[in-house]
């Protein structure tokens, strides 16, 4: 029987989870599950396909109900595919030390995009802060060899430091890019 | 045993930082360095430059925020009042800042950064590092911006006695909240040269932007005129001009070397990186300011700690930057200026630049500049938090239509600011940890 050990956390609505076993080790960030969200793209959704209706019985002339209650479906189906594809349910991490990583991405409709990078190719692993127009927050980067830019670990999500840590430091302990002793010190305890 | 004293987390905020170099970013980056010193924990914000955005750490651990806001005039962001209270409210958040000090009239962004911080109570410090003026269209409208910034600031801090008092005359801040805390000098990077410069001929020495309000038009007089007047003189053979600088004024002195036939005499360098300032300053006797408008000039006190002899113009805050034995002062004219370099040629033999580099030490300090500024830090913090309709009074006292569209944007920032408090809580940004740079003893 193979060992495993399953780990799990939670903080600023995300949760982690860590499914280590001897060949490999899955860490798994799982976004917030937010109600107000939720409410809002429902009722998005909602005023969408009524204004597709009012158009078709008001506006244009000699409209069936048929035709109204078919576009309406439609509408609503294309709504439910476009939201399905967009929202990600998961963003996994798989490490395997001997072969590489892999980057997945699960999207709520069910599809999974899959991006596996040999270990020979990562030169190292980096957890940087972000800076955008609007906000800032925990990066978690790989270096790859014959990229010109950084390849984000997790495409959709932005997961706290305290989440990201753990997987930055399986990655490193996997690329054998351990941190040489470094001389800054953590005055906060939570980040040691 | 004495009370420890009171950590402040403080973010300078301005438009003006580096890689672009100049006064106020000297002024921000040495006084950052000094604070971190101090204990005090430090984060600078300002625009990305070129492909220097996010977030950059400097020596002793200096970190900087550089936003993705592209500059649209001058090294300015665009005004847009409240595009930046997202980022501004994320960074003070999770920097766990204390005093937001705001730095420059003209940086929109430290004008937003001290509206936001206001309206989210917390208390902020204003330093003006220029003179403006009181009757052209575009100081009149930069008057009333600072009026509306600084009608709810918790202090001021300004370079100069005239300064201050063009602050006050511009804002209608109360004079006993405005401090005058000058500029200082990184002596260790302008120390005179080993050899003193040969006495064969004497060396002027210019370094400062081609532009009009650093007087470049009375260079053009003034320096065919000193060259008349010495073609060959006691104690030096001829006078030479070293012109450092670019601008739009550049074309006018190189116009004037070609009618005098003067090219052998005033050599001109175009721009000149800040590391190689020192190398042109040590080449040369003496240092000539023809600044029309000035609050402090910091390249006098370069020049001086490089140990030449000052000339300048009697502007602004210049006659309170060096001792009289330091600097001979002249009326913004081309006669007065050249009677200024002639007693400066005459008394040049008692100049002596080491003693000068050693005077420099002392008299300007950064560490001094960071203890003074702790003390307008402190005062600040113990200053009362007014409420919204308190605040609101004091806009109202901007002007009769002004002070009304004041609330208005105040209103409006408090309502965005409530808004984003329920879109993302302060407890969903996440904290940063402090980190601080223990050097190994060997």
């Amino acid at each position: 029987m193979v060992d495993s050990d399953l780990d799990s956390d939670s903080c600023l609505g995300y949760n982690y989870l860590r499914d280590c076993k001897r060949s490999h080790d899955i860490h798994h960030i799982l976004p917030p599950t937010s109600a107000f969200y939720t409410i809002l793209l429902l009722c998005f959704s909602a005023l969408l396909i009524l204004a597709t209706a009012f158009y078709l019985v008001f506006l244009m002339e000699e409209t069936s109900v048929f035709i109204v209650l078919w576009s309406s479906l439609l509408l609503a189906l294309l709504v439910k595919l476009l939201l399905r594809n967009t929202i990600i349910s998961k963003e996994s991490v798989v490490v395997m030390p001997a072969f590489g990583v892999q980057l997945e991405t699960h999207y709520a409709g069910g599809k999974i995009n899959r991006r596996f990078i040999p270990v020979d190719k990562i030169l190292k692993p980096l957890l940087l802060e972000c800076v955008t127009p609007v906000t800032c927050y925990w990066n978690l980067s790989l270096i790859v060899r014959g990229e010109p830019e950084l390849t984000s670990v997790f495409k959709g999500l932005r997961p706290p430091a305290t989440m990201l840590i753990p997987i930055w430091k399986a990655l490193c302990a996997a690329t054998d890019k351990v941190e040489e002793k470094s001389n800054i010190t953590v005055e906060d305890g939570r980040y040691s | 045993m004495g009370q420890q004293k009171e950590r402040h987390r403080i973010l300078m905020v301005s438009d003006f930082f580096y890689p672009n170099f100049g006064g106020v970013e000297n002024h921000i980056y040495y006084l950052s360095q000094c604070l971190l010193k101090l204990g005090h924990k430090v984060a600078v914000m300002t625009h990305a430059y070129g492909n220097r955005s996010g977030v950059r750490y400097m020596t002793g651990g200096l970190k900087v925020y550089y936003i993705p806001w592209t500059p649209f005039l001058m090294q300015n962001t665009l005004p847009t009042f409240y595009g930046t209270l997202p980022i501004i409210r994320t960074i003070l958040i999770r920097e766990k800042i204390s005093l937001v000090h705001g730095h420059q009239a003209f940086s929109t962004l430290c004008h937003e950064a001290l509206m936001h911080a206001r309206t989210m109570g917390y208390k902020v410090v204003f330093t003006d590092h220029s003179l403006y003026g009181f009757s052209d269209v575009g100081s009149i409208h930069m008057n009333k911006v600072l009026q509306f910034t600084l009608a709810d600031v918790t202090e001021a801090i300004c370079v100069s006695h005239t300064s201050k008092e063009n602050t006050v005359l511009r804002s209608g801040l109360p004079p006993e909240k405005v401090f005058v805390i000058p500029n200082a000098v990184d002596t260790a990077m302008f120390k005179p040269a080993v050899e003193r410069p040969s006495h064969d001929e004497i060396v002027i020495v210019v370094i400062s932007r081609l532009v009009y309000r650093k007087g470049a038009d009375l260079l053009v007089e003034v320096i065919p005129e000193v060259c008349r007047l010495y073609p060959y003189v006691k104690i030096c053979d001829k006078v030479r001009f070293i012109i450092g600088g670019d601008g739009p004024k550049r074309v006018r002195l190189e116009e004037m070397r070609e009618k005098h036939s003067l090219q052998d005499r005033v050599e001109m360098l175009g721009a000149v990186p800040h590391a190689q300032v020192r190398s042109v300053l040590v080449s040369g006797h003496i240092f000539l300011n023809s600044s029309l408008t000035e609050a402090f000039c910091i390249a006098i006190l370069e020049a001086a700690s490089c140990g030449l002899l000052t000339v300048s113009t009697r502007v602004g805050g210049v006659p309170e930057v060096l001792p009289d034995d330091m600097v001979v002062l002249a009326e913004p004219d081309p006669s007065d200026m050249v009677r200024a370099i002639k007693k400066a040629i005459s008394i040049l033999p008692t100049i002596d630049p080491q003693v000068m580099h050693n005077r420099m030490k002392g008299l300007y300090d950064w560490h001094d500049v960071a203890k003074r500024t702790e003390i307008v830090y402190d005062r600040a913090l113990k200053c009362t938090n007014q409420s919204l309709l308190g605040r609101f009074s004091r806009y109202l006292s901007c002007g009769a239509w002004a002070g009304k569209l004041f609330c208005l944007v105040m209103a409006i920032d408090f309502l965005l600011w409530c808004l984003l408090q329920i879109w993302q809580p302060a407890e969903h940004i996440e904290e940063v940890p402090d980190f601080t740079l223990s050097h190994d003893e060997d």
